[in-house]
Order: C-alpha cells, then structure tokens, then sequence
C-alpha cells in the first residue's frame, strides 16, 4: 500500500520541486477510481535531483517489479543518467517522471499547475484540465474510462459553480 | 493485427478529435456521477484518506482471494 502522506510531506519537507500527476492528481480532483501509485513530474535541474536522491535514500528506493539484485543504485548519477524511473520504496510505489507525454517537464508543467493543500503542507498538482490534455495525448485505449470520469468531473464542477 | 489497427486508431483519435468526441461521451455515460458529487463535497486531504482506505481494502480483497484459490 502505498502512504501518500508519508511520500508527499516527505518530497515536500525535502524541498523537492514535484507536480502531483496520474491517477493521484485525478483523486485531487475528485476522481473516484483507485490509484495505487504517486507519479510525480520532478524538475531535473541539478539541486532538485541532489534533494530527491537524499529524500528517498532511506527509503530503498528500487526499480519496481525488477528482478533483485540489479546493478541498481539510487544515486544522483543514476537519476542524471535516466528520465523516468517507476520505483517501488518502504513508503508505496513512486513514479518519477522526468517528463510527460502531452505535458513536457516540471517547467513547462508549472503554469499548469496548481497549489493544493494536503496532509498540513502545500505541494503542486496538475490541474484538471491540463491533466485531461496529458491524458489524451498520451492516447491510450486504457485511458478512455479516466478521461471520461475527468471531462464529467469538469461539467460536475461547472454544475456546481453556475 | 486487428487489435493493433483498433489500438492505433483510439490514439489518432484521441490526440487529434477535440471534446466532445462520440467516444468519450458513450463512456462517460457509464460514470458513476453520485461518487463524483460525494468526492467533490470533500477536501482534498478527505479524497486521498478516502483512496488509502480504498487500498487498503482492495488488499484485502487480493489476500481473501489468494488464500481462497490455495484451498483445495
């Protein structure tokens, strides 16, 4: 099971640059369907990498659903060297994605975010229509069922604010 | 083949037909809106507790269901 309040306060209280996106992001929004994971878009500027590698040290972060004992080091040489990284850790299951199908990276996602309060800290997630877009450019028949939920969350809000 | 063309063809159209697409809105009237409209009544943080016990209930599930598939 994955602890969202340990994962986001830790990301926040590390000072990590993240973006809530994926199935999380929807549950911010209202979304009622499970997500088992916490992706996030992380800003891949030298510092932010430096605090994600010591954020999650303690954690084990490993490669999820690998064999074990892969040559796999959770270092900053490591994330430098890849982009995404789908990780399982102590605290649940970790998606880091350096950038996004439809989206692009941490900056290019930051005008589309929006600053949302959770278990006592302030993080950033993707709003919901960026994240709407991001799920149909990914194109994916899976994703069907999700931007329908997400498009009927957007007339619910709509309903609500007339 | 077949399930290749279809796949690619849900693709084309998703990235290129903007909403309302016929497709999207023959799966969205099979959303459960009452779940919606609760979920929009809490906060943020009430949405996340909500999912955890969503988790850890869909575990408990699996693990009902392994031990039921271990007896003979």
């Amino acid at each position: 099971m994955t602890d969202f309040r340990a994962l986001v306060s830790l990301l926040v209280k590390s000072s990590v640059e993240f973006i809530i996106v994926g199935g999380a992001a929807a549950t911010a929004h209202g979304s009622a369907r499970l997500t088992e994971d916490l992706d996030v878009v992380y800003s891949r500027n030298e510092e932010n990498i430096c605090r994600l590698v010591q954020a999650l040290a303690p954690y084990d972060p490993y490669l999820r659903d690998a064999p074990p004992n892969l040559p796999f080091s959770w270092n900053a040489q490591t994330i430098r060297s890849g982009l995404n990284f789908t990780l399982i850790t102590s605290l649940g299951a970790l998606d880091l994605w350096g950038e996004i199908v439809g989206g692009g990276n941490y900056e290019d996602l930051l005008r589309h975010s929006i600053p949302i309060q959770l278990f006592g800290v302030e993080c950033r997630c993707l709003s919901l229509e960026q994240l709407i877009k991001v799920k149909r450019a990914a194109g994916r028949p899976k994703d069907l069922e999700t931007i329908a939920e997400l498009e009927a969350i957007q007339e619910e809000q709509n309903h609500v604010d007339r | 083949m077949i399930e290749l063309a279809s796949e690619l063809d849900v693709m084309n159209r998703l990235q290129k037909k903007p909403s309302p697409d016929p497709l999207i809105e023959a799966y969205k009237r099979d959303v459960d809106r009452t779940l919606i409209r609760e979920n929009l009544r809490l906060s943020v943080e009430e949405r996340f507790e909500k999912l955890m016990r969503l988790q850890e209930f869909a575990q408990e599930l699996r693990r009902a269901g392994k031990q039921q598939g271990r007896r003979p």
